[in-house]
């Protein structure tokens, strides 16, 4: 029983993550904006986390050095993308090629070649008095940390922006038809680059939790391609923020087992490798079963304007 | 006319040179922060480039798998789709050929040997390849997230096989036994490691570019990347070629696996070569998808690498290795803008002519 | 929460704007005034820069030269929400809705903001809807309206946010001739409310029935403003074209007996769903023969195209073409049967733009084997086949390699019209060859189509240009919802009558003609 709750509440742990940027994922392709540096946003969120609990005792700090670099990423990623009007993959790419590089290469710059491996206090779990107590589904849900407290209020707020307010509207339209937007007085450029702002912001607290609420340190590994995942449960939840919560729970639950079998070694037949490429196969296998993508019509498309 | 097509070809030289010098500076002012001078040692690293044979060498060493990988990242590319899992059709490669030449060695004389070595490292890729085409075709299954994930996928099933069957007889390390000479491609100038992988390679992009724009097959490819419901209204089955593109693009990707193992490593070790991939896809833009243009991105980037790899091992300085994925993200990131800067250019010289014109 | 709207201002003055587009001037020194209480046409074809000088005013393009003044005082129109800011309204040719929303979410985009009251909204919605008449669904998505509905949700849109003067950019274009009369209708009831219209078309006929003012326009510039009272249609056209079009001469159809040759179709049908796409469809299109087809877009005109060629598969019933039966042949087999299709969008069907003319041309003969030697694309051969398509179309280009794109309008569907014509043997559908060129590419196409026809081809013309059909076809039919109303001689039909047909409705004096069966051998 143990086991099983234990697992249970570690999915929810790893999913926290993956819903930051799946949630912030799902808003920008609303808009036709693909957050392909996901994977860098992420990454340099991880250290940003690092550096900043490390620097500042804090992790205050860290969260808010992540989110402020992953904003930074963002912006570049818009630049190039929205302004530019280039290709949303292949920026991208050289964006999280140059991210990789860049957290390693001051990694080395701040601390130089240390003996052992730096650590920091991880993030607290904090359990809520009364709530906590309620069997299994207090242990599961209400003995996290703070980001996954924040998590809760997310989800509906996100829901209620996108479907309830002008705001949600805009950037609805403007990924179904930005002519549309366009004509009826909204900067198609502006709710994009704000959406893609938005994304660096989550997806810089998703990379933090990564070094700060669950390994304690920064290494370049540290995402593994949890960005690319957390695209891709966008795509699987349908770009609805609440298939996006169901995506990631299956996800966090497919990590959680993961881990917990690769503490065991295997089981059985089964090689610790195939639980390590467990997400990653679950991701193949439910892109190709998924059927009726409602896919944002101008999905990935540059919004060019005639007469510029 | 004339005219104006020079103009462009100029501005496609100049934008380019600028965008690669400026991501040089770049990490030239980053290298400022750990107190190196950026000058020194790049001008260093240059001289030993240009004077030291081996290390000249290197440079197309290094250029031979990145060829490969931007191959296979152009050619679905030029199909309108993304091939993002060079990668793992690689290291698929690279298990066939450690496999094949374990198993043949001696058994067949080298030629022979080193041709069926490749034959099985194109059959992986290709297979692999092939399957994310047909998961596209079949299912319209996003070759994107599909490709993407087989990469891990794929890695993890190597790292399986390091462990277990594939792992040295001395049972020590996740890594296969060393091959024998007779498994080796031989290198073709004394006194370096540059072997005939780098000559295949060229001639393969040019067999490449020969089938894109020549062939009816090779214009079919490009036309459903440019409008594939006029190829379909066409009466052309393009669910076909995209099994047929993805299937060339990944046995691409599976043939730098034979250059590597049988050209390089002699061995198959667990983790190597993790950015053939992602430089693939650097290199593939830069070169504008074109293979020829691949051919001379993929020195640059071979250049980069042994830069950083000969700034690291400078006596005294110490400058990291992950520069090298700053100087090819970051020259990367400004060829991109580059298509932006001349099409602006574009537009203002023609709107001036017109002006001009009307005036 | 609604924005504040000035709209009252009495005149809106554009001086000296000019617009360069990278390669074309669209606007030239453009001067006029727009007044309160008046409908102002803009008159002129394709490409003479009405819409452009229009999306100037409504903040969609910027100005390289000039100014626009309110009441005299010179103001800066930056973008579509300042424009709305003085009131002005733009309906866009192709409409700007977002088909995967409602109704009333398209009305308030951009309209409203913080919390949307969507109750509220509906109501506000439902109110204007009425008090114009119209008869639109709040909460119906917009793509599962009709085109003459989503041009009432676009102009719901426009009374929504308090619109004083409304740009329409070719209303009728989408309508049949009686919506075009309501659409004339509302137009004269807004105008009356002391409002304003910029009415812009290339329809002689709409200028003078609905204008106060006609500003004609043709290669970017000005070439008359003047009063309806003042002027004629004779004058107009001399304004609009400025040199001479002879239209081509039609000879008369000889209604030999062809037999069963040509094509057949009987009883075909194709649904989605429950809509009926195309609904027991029947006719025998003989060599030599134009058969118009005439309709409102959307009306299954496209399907039909599409089942023949082989694109899209059908229900029930058959297509024969010169005695073979299509049915059971792949596309390649239609194509290879004889049939040219041009089809009515030619950027996302027929055509590369990235690609070169040879390219292009090229792109149907890929399997061919005389097309290809040793396995490699015979270049020599098809740069040669390019150049006499471009000799023989008068296609207007540098040379065979210059990308397809680059051409003008007219001259890439000269391009398509050259590859089909290449492949049509036996038959040649074409669905809106002419739609947004100029009176000089019309007659080209016209011209082949006359020859095609006088060669022994039979033709299927669709097109929702009634003078188009009139001038061209042999018999016409008119598609309403998937199906003929019945197929007439054209002296059997007038504007009244076929604008009811297109409606679906068969006037009194037609019905014993419709119910004939397949009225192919009265001739």
């Amino acid at each position: 029983m143990s086991v099983v709750v234990g697992i249970l509440a570690r999915a929810l742990t790893m999913s926290t993550p993956l819903l930051y940027g799946s949630l912030s994922e799902v808003v920008a392709e609303r808009s036709g904006m693909m957050v392909t540096a996901i994977e860098g946003i992420f990454l340099i969120g991880a250290w940003g986390g690092f550096v900043g609990t490390y620097l500042w005792g804090s992790a205050l700090y860290g969260i808010l050095l992540a989110m402020g670099l992953g904003v930074v990423v963002a912006a570049v990623y818009a630049f190039v993308t929205v302004t530019m009007r280039q290709h949303q993959v292949v920026t991208g790419t050289a964006l999280n090629i140059l991210v990789a590089g860049l957290c390693t290469y001051f990694q080395r710059v701040l601390f130089g070649i240390p003996t052992s491996p730096l650590k920091i206090e991880r993030l607290p779990q904090l359990a809520i008095p009364l709530l906590s107590d309620i069997p299994i589904l207090g242990e599961v849900f209400f003995n996290q940390n703070i980001l996954t407290y924040i998590m809760y209020a997310i989800i509906p707020l996100i829901y209620f922006v996108l479907f309830r307010t002008s705001t949600g509207l805009a950037i609805r339209s403007t990924g179904e038809n930005p002519v549309a937007s366009d004509v009826a007085g909204i900067s198609v450029n502006f709710v994009r680059y704000m959406t893609v702002l938005f994304s660096g912001l989550m997806g810089g607290v998703a990379g933090a939790f990564y070094s700060i609420g669950f390994l304690g340190m920064f290494t370049a590994g540290i995402i593994g391609g949890r960005g690319w995942i957390a695209f891709a449960i966008c795509f699987l939840g349908n770009w609805h923020p609440f298939g996006a919560v169901v995506g990631t729970l299956v996800f966090g639950l497919a990590e959680s087992i993961s881990i917990y079998m690769q503490s065991l070694g295997g089981a059985g037949f089964l090689p610790n490798e195939f639980f390590i490429a467990l997400p990653y196969i679950l991701t193949i296998v439910l892109t190709v079963s998924r059927r009726n993508f409602k896919v944002p019509a101008k999905l990935g498309v540059p919004y060019v304007k005639e007469g510029g | 006319m004339g005219k104006r097509i020079g103009a462009s070809t100029r501005d496609l030289i100049i934008t380019n040179f600028v965008a690669i010098v400026a991501g040089l500076v770049l990490s030239g002012l980053l290298l400022l922060l750990l107190d190196i001078n950026p000058i020194q040692v790049f001008s260093s690293a240059l001289t030993t480039l240009f004077t030291d044979r081996y290390m000249a060498a290197e440079v197309f060493l290094k250029a031979t798998p990145f060829i490969f990988t931007a191959l296979a990242f152009a050619f679905t590319y030029k199909a309108n789709l993304f091939n993002i899992g060079a990668q793992g059709q690689f290291y698929l490669g690279a298990v066939a050929a450690v496999s094949v030449s374990l198993l043949l060695d001696g058994k067949i004389p080298t030629p022979i040997l080193l041709v069926v070595v490749l034959a099985s490292t194109l059959v992986a890729g290709g297979l692999m390849g092939a399957g994310i085409g047909f998961l596209k075709a079949r299912y319209n299954a996003n070759e994107f997230l599909t490709s993407m994930m087989s990469t891990y996928v794929a890695l993890a099933f190597m790292n399986y096989l390091l462990r277990t069957v594939l792992k040295e007889t001395k049972g020590e390390y996740p890594q296969t036994d060393a091959l024998s000479e007779a498994a080796w491609i031989p290198r073709i100038v004394p006194g370096t490691r540059l072997h005939l992988g780098f000559v295949i390679a060229v001639v393969t992009a040019i067999l490449i570019w020969v089938f894109l724009y020549k062939t009816p097959m090779g214009f079919r490819i490009r036309a459903i990347g440019s409008n594939a419901r006029a190829v379909e209204l066409a009466g052309i089955n393009s669910r076909k070629i995209f099994v047929i593109a993805f299937l060339i693009s990944g046995a691409l990707a599976g043939a730098a696996g034979f250059t590597e193992v049988n050209g390089v490593q002699r061995m198959l070790i667990q983790d190597f070569n993790p950015d053939i991939g992602s430089a693939g896809i650097g290199i593939a833009i830069l070169a504008n998808a074109n293979p020829i243009g691949i051919i001379f991105a993929s020195i640059l980037f071979g250049a980069i690498s042994v830069i950083g790899t000969m700034m690291g091992r400078m006596p005294g300085i110490n400058v990291p290795p992950s520069i090298v994925s700053i100087i090819q993200g970051s020259v990367m990131l400004f060829v991109i803008t580059a298509y932006y800067v001349r099409a602006i250019i574009g537009i203002r010289r023609d709107k001036k002519r017109l002006k001009r014109e009307e005036a | 929460m609604r924005e504040e709207v000035k709209g009252n201002w009495s005149e809106i003055e554009i001086r000296n704007v000019s617009k360069y587009f990278a390669r074309v001037v669209a606007n030239k020194d453009v001067n006029f005034t727009i007044r309160k209480g008046e409908v102002l046409a803009l008159l002129g074809e394709n490409g003479a820069g009405k819409s452009t000088i229009m999306k100037i005013l409504y903040g969609l393009y910027q100005a390289d030269e000039g100014s626009i003044l309110f009441d005299g005082k010179e103001e800066r129109i930056a973008n579509p929400k300042d424009a709305m800011r003085f009131g002005i309204g733009m309906i866009q040719q192709h409409f700007s809705l977002v088909f995967a929303h409602t109704v009333t979410e398209n009305v308030i985009l951009g309209a409203m903001r913080g919390i949307i009251p969507y109750a509220k909204a509906k109501e506000q919605v439902e109110s204007l809807a009425s008090r114009y008449g119209f008869d639109v669904d709040a909460d119906a998505l917009v793509g599962d309206l009709d085109v003459g509905v989503q041009q009432k949700v676009e102009i719901i849109k426009a009374l929504f946010k308090q619109t004083t003067l409304l740009i329409m950019d070719e209303p009728t274009a989408v309508l049949t001739p009686q919506e075009a009369d309501q659409l004339m209708e509302f137009v004269r009831q807004f105008v009356a409310d002391g409002h304003a219209v910029v009415f812009i078309t290339h329809k002689m006929k709409e200028v003078m029935e609905i204008a106060d003012r006609i500003i004609v326009m043709r290669d970017g510039r000005i070439s008359g403003d003047l009063r309806k009272e003042d002027t004629n249609e004779a004058e107009l056209s001399r304004l609009m074209i400025g040199r001479d079009i002879v239209a081509p001469e039609k000879v008369d159809f000889e209604g030999r007996d062809h037999g069963q040759l040509g094509l057949i179709v009987e009883n075909l049908s194709l649904s989605r769903g429950k809509v009926k796409l195309l609904d027991d469809i029947d006719f025998h299109l003989r060599p030599g023969e134009v058969l118009g087809i005439a309709g409102v877009s959307g009306n299954g005109q496209e399907e039909l195209c599409e089942t023949i060629c082989g694109i899209r598969a059908f229900d029930s019933g058959s297509i024969v073409l010169d005695g073979v039966d299509l049915s059971e042949l792949s596309l390649r087999e239609h194509i290879d049967q004889g049939i040219g299709y041009v089809p009515v969008d030619r950027h996302r069907d027929a055509m590369i733009g990235s690609m070169s003319l040879a390219e292009n041309i090229y792109l149907k003969f890929s399997t061919h084997d005389d097309w290809n030697r040793h396995g490699l694309i015979d270049a020599n051969n098809l740069r040669q086949k390019t150049l006499e398509s471009i000799e023989d179309f008068d296609i207007r280009a540098p040379g065979p390699d210059v990308p397809a794109g680059n051409l003008s309008g007219g001259n890439q569907q000269k391009l398509i019209l050259a590859r089909e014509m290449r492949l049509a043997k036996k038959l040649l559908i074409l669905n809106q060859p002419t739609r947004g060129l100029d009176l000089g590419a019309i007659n080209n196409i016209h011209t082949t189509v006359l020859q095609a026809r006088a060669e022994g081809l039979p033709v299927l013309l669709i097109s929702t240009e009634l003078s188009e059909i009139f001038a061209l076809s042999d018999r016409i039919a008119v598609m309403y919802k998937g199906r003929f109303m019945g197929i007439f001689l054209p002296r059997e039909l007038n504007t009244e009558r076929i604008g009811l047909l297109m409606a679906g409705i068969v006037p009194d004096d037609l019905a014993h003609v419709a119910d004939e069966e397949i009225r192919a051998e009265v001739v």
